[in-house]
């Protein structure tokens, strides 16, 4: 029973309410490593949906849900030191909600029917919103609130393109259950008219969750705000989770012969996501929120190389892969220096190799593989994606794309290279713990290593989501 | 005999139309209850009656109850303890609310002709009704300061959506397990807000949203 | 005969439903209230009683609830009473009875400015901006009216060929004109929440602080007039609630007066549990109505083409 993946997590986490913090710490690990354990299982094919209905095992899913379980593994980690270390009023609450996250992320991993999918989708913003004012700060509360508000009212337009893709249905006059799998075997008998106009309402809902500009204004705050392991929860793996949203109905598009549109649809939105990250990157005074702009900057990759088809999806998954581990580890590493420091203002941080050895090399590796350099994987699928797009002959977009990387590279290279060698007057507060570094070095380990080594099952897997959608790697 | 579905979608329209000349949250809160109670019923006038199975009378029995009784509770109970009356500053004013209102309207009729959709007899009013419903729900959200009148906007575009899937679609696609779903997540939605909102309240002595301008670039 | 009785009834009724309003009032607020025949008794005092005149009033000032009296009898004459044919009826006499009810307003308006009391001038001035505004709304549902019936009287619209009613097959869209009428008999007729026949304060009042100086006879005609005017609104909304159409006169006549007085039990229910508005709130109310008609007069072009 592949439900079993969503039920645990949620099922603990009410349990942790309940529970003494001391007590939910230990519990939130051994969910952790227990969902883990379930996703490789389902990767073996050893776990079937008891409600075909309404989830399956789609591969795009699996990966996705592979990503999600490995980082959770290593923010809940973190999420042991770090809860001993700050102060929050909640903490079974915190507990409890990275338990719900995490169920309902891998809800929409698996679910099948696209209502079920809004419904797990809407799900993880209303579990998320506590774990980002858990603090009670002002600021957090204003973060939150836009969260929860802009969020919603997106993903509410999310539904309406659900009710709309059912209309194609009815128009088509197929008798069919709604469901992703058998909307694809009928593709081509569905309204093409409305599939579209559905197509861009589901973008623009599912948009805002995934952080694509102009829809992206929470993503900055709620990012900044919330305490680190839920920062890198958030952009390592909510985005994602967003994404497949999108992606379930571009390959649905695919199949109906409407891909075109909706990959330029799809390629506007990441040039202009990656336009909008790069700008608001120079210059940005807040590291996290720093970090938040570079998520927004790399879903517009991920967005552009899913619309541009062919070679360039399989380095939109890839992407997907190495950002979700690069950017949860480098979300950690802020969470130690926020620790330590006591500010998220770059300008107040120097020094960091100095004071923070261990938490340099996490942080400047992590910088590294951001900016898309070798050896880190993000550079293996920089350079998909634009092999991808010449094959494509789409020169304009590459243009555009490579301004944007270098813009990137620029602003974060100096953001890292203040606060890593400049001066500061800070005190510093935090000495470093090994188990507050271990998490982000296992992360950024793990994108090394598929850089070297990538398993069979994993490669079989990413050519399985692609090929629906003409993806290939043979160009 | 009187045309009860039509009726009902005239009351919708109405109470959308006074929730845009409304000064008073209290009276606002009530009108949303209304019409909670007549976007759950639509559906069960709209289809033959045969159709339904008794699962989709307590469907939508719960739905009332929700729509109509527990939101609007959880509404009503956030305004009286944060203890604001009315939304004195706008952002835009009463009577030009209610002027968009007609703007808003001509605009969903002139939407639904256009279309020229092969709709089942007496659904076009539906149609109206839907994006009538769901434009003012977005108007109010820009247009009240107050961040309660937002929740409310929330709530009316998602009525409006629900009236859209309810007009277009046949039930036999979406089953109500997954109904149920969708009105789970927008009541645990509207109580998360509530909590924010009693949150905001503490910190900011205030429901402004005009206060909420700490965080920009 | 068929056209005499029931207008005779009316005109001998309208003084009794004001006095079911003061009831439904009275039992809200847990008292007894005057007998229902009140407003008789205080027409009868008020006639057997003189005038009193100021020196500085002209004719104009005697004029006024004459003429505001007339005209209000007038637009009665043209009503078809639970579905009775009317004494006068021609093409186009909604336009021509609402225009007569404005100048009655009119000399009402004059006789109180003529007063010279600053307070009387006010009380005109709000009048006059309030009515105003509720034209619009007026106007739009004999627009609305005239698409669902191709005419323009009040015979044809509730005894003609197919009568405005709620019954009937866009019936629904009435809904948003009954609400929208109900507001404008309030706003029409100086009730609460928009005037209050009660206030003590000349400062707030609108209406009554028009005919302040005018006592005995003079006052008794006024009352009567505003008796009519209020009945005629009552009156129209209750044909469109349900058409008489059908059945004997009788059974007309009493299902006319049931729902009259369902009507004016509202009007109380509605003094009894609001307020009255802040004078600034008041355009809001009215154009609340337009908008309602106006919704309705949209839907009617966009739905039943």
């Amino acid at each position: 029973m592949i439900e079993f993946i969503f039920m645990l997590p949620l099922a603990t986490g009410l349990t942790a309410l309940a529970l003494p913090a001391s007590l939910g710490r230990i519990m939130l690990l051994i969910t952790a490593l227990l969902h883990f354990q379930l996703t490789i299982m389902s990767w073996m094919g050893k776990l079937t949906p008891a409600f075909a209905k309404y989830f399956s095992a789609s591969p795009e899913g699996l990966l996705i849900l592979m990503v999600t379980s490995f980082i959770f593994v290593c923010i809940s980690l973190y999420a042991f030191s770090y809860m001993e270390e700050t102060e929050m009023e909640n903490k079974p609450v915190f507990i409890c909600c990275m338990l719900l996250f995490l169920g309902t992320m891998s809800m929409v991993t698996l679910s099948d029917h696209p209502i079920v999918l809004w419904i797990a989708i809407e799900a993880t913003t209303l579990v998320s919103a506590p774990l980002i004012f858990i603090h009670r700060s002002k600021e957090a509360l204003e973060a939150t609130w836009k969260y929860v508000l802009i969020c919603s009212v997106g993903i509410a337009l999310a539904l309406l393109g659900c009710f709309f893709i059912t209309m194609a249905m009815e128009l088509g006059n197929i008798n069919a259950p709604l469901t992703f799998t058998s909307l694809n075997t009928v593709a081509t008998q569905l309204d093409p008219l409305w599939l579209k106009v559905g197509f861009i309402f589901v973008v623009i809902g599912f948009g805002t969750k995934m952080g694509l500009a102009p829809m992206h204004t929470w993503l900055p705050d709620a990012h900044s705000q919330a305490p680190s392991p839920a920062s890198a929860l958030l952009s390592g793996a909510l985005l994602n989770c967003a994404f497949l949203g999108i992606y379930k109905t571009h390959v649905l598009m695919n199949v109906a012969g409407l891909g075109e549109f909706s990959g330029n649809v799809l390629i506007g939105f990441g040039l202009l996501s990656m336009l909008v990250g790069a700008i608001f990157i120079i210059g940005q005074p807040d590291y996290k929120r720093m970090l938040a702009y570079s998520s927004i900057k790399n879903m517009g990759i991920i967005a552009f190389g899913v619309g541009i088809g062919g070679f360039a999806v399989y380095g939109a998954f890839l992407h997907i892969i190495h950002h979700s581990l690069l950017k949860s580890s480098l979300f950690l590493s802020a969470g130690n220096i926020l620790l330590g420091f006591g500010t998220k203002q770059v300008q107040r941080i120097g020094g960091i190799i100095g004071f923070m050895p261990k938490t340099f090399i996490s942080l400047f590796a992590g910088f590294i593989g951001i900016v898309g350099l070798p050896p880190f994987g993000m550079f293996i699928s920089e350079v998909v994606i634009i092999i991808g797009a010449f094959q494509e002959h789409r020169y304009i977009c590459i243009g555009i794309f490579l301004f944007a990387l270098t813009l990137v590279a620029a602003g974060t290279g100096r953001i890292f290279m203040s606060m890593c060698y400049g001066e500061t007057t800070e005190k510093f507060q935090v000495k470093e713990k090994t188990l507050r570094l271990l998490p982000p070095y296992a992360l950024i380990l793990a994108s090394v290593g598929l850089c070297i080594w990538m398993p069979d099952v994993v490669y079989e897997t990413i050519l399985h989501s692609i090929k629906m959608i003409g993806g290939t790697i043979h160009g | 005999m009187i045309n009860i579905s039509q009726s009902i979608l005239v009351i919708t329209l109405l109470s959308v139309l006074l929730s845009l000349g409304s000064t008073r949250l209290t009276s606002l809160v009530k009108i949303m209850a209304l019409q909670g109670v007549m976007v759950s019923l639509t559906p069960l006038f709209l289809k033959d009656h045969g159709s339904f199975g008794s699962g989709a009378i307590i469907f939508f029995q719960i739905m009332i109850l929700i729509k109509g009784l527990l939101i609007p509770g959880l509404l009503y109970m956030a305004v009286k303890r944060i203890a604001i009356k009315r939304d004195i500053e706008p952002f835009i004013g009463y009577h030009a609310s209610i002027l968009s209102g007609l703007a808003i309207i001509l605009v969903s009729v002139f939407i639904t002709n256009s279309l020229r959709l092969t709709l089942p007899a007496g659904h076009d009013i539906v149609l109206i009704t839907a994006i009538t419903t769901m434009a003012s729900g977005f108007f109010l959200m820009m247009a009240r300061s107050k961040a309660i009148t937002q929740v409310i906007g929330y709530l009316m575009l998602e009525n409006g959506i629900y009236l859209i899937g309810t007009a277009l679609t046949k039930h036999s696609h979406t089953l109500y397990v997954v109904e149920f779903g969708v009105l789970l997540d927008l009541l645990v939605g509207v109580m998360i807000m509530g909590i924010i909102l009693h949150n905001i309240n503490s910190a900011f002595d205030d429901v402004d949203t005009t206060l909420l301008g700490r965080l920009k670039d | 005969m068929e056209t005499f009785i029931p207008l005779a009834i009316a005109i001998l009724a309208a003084p009794l439903f004001p006095g079911i309003i003061l009831k439904v009032k009275a039992f809200f607020a847990g008292k007894n209230g005057p007998p229902l025949l009140i407003k008789y008794y205080t027409l009868i005092k008020l006639l057997k009683k003189g005038s009193v005149y100021s020196n500085s009033t002209t004719f104009v000032f005697k004029l006024g609830p004459i003429v505001s009296f007339a005209s209000a009898f007038i637009v009665l004459l043209f009503f078809p009473f639970a579905g009775g044919s009317p004494l006068f009826s021609f093409h186009g006499d909604v336009i021509a009875l609402f225009y007569l009810m404005g100048i009655g307003r009119f000399f009402t308006v004059a006789a109180a400015l003529d007063t010279a009391s600053p307070f009387e001038g006010m009380g005109a001035a709000r009048e006059v901006f309030f009515s105003t505004l509720a034209e619009v709304t007026i106007f739009t549902v004999l627009v609305l009216f005239y698409r669902l019936t191709g005419s323009l009287s009040f015979a044809e619209y509730f005894t003609g060929e197919n009568p405005i009613s709620l019954l009937s097959a866009s019936g629904a869209l009435l809904l948003f004109v009954i609400v929208a009428l109900f507001m404008v008999m309030l706003t029409e007729n100086s009730r609460v929440p928009v005037d209050d026949p009660a206030t003590h304060l000349e400062l707030t009042m609108i209406h009554e602080v028009m005919v302040l100086d005018h006592s005995g006879p003079d006052l008794a005609l006024i009352e009567l007039g505003s008796f009519y005017k209020l009945f005629f609104y009552a009156a129209f909304i209750t044909h469109i609630l349900y058409p008489f159409t059908a059945a004997s006169s009788l059974v007309n006549g009493l299902i006319f007066y049931a729902l009259l007085s369902l009507i004016y039990v509202a009007i109380g229910i509605t003094e009894s549990i609001m307020a009255r508005f802040k004078m600034d709130l008041v355009p809001k109310f009215i154009l609340t109505s337009f908008a309602l008609v106006f919704f309705a007069a949209i839907l009617t072009m966009g739905v039943l083409q």
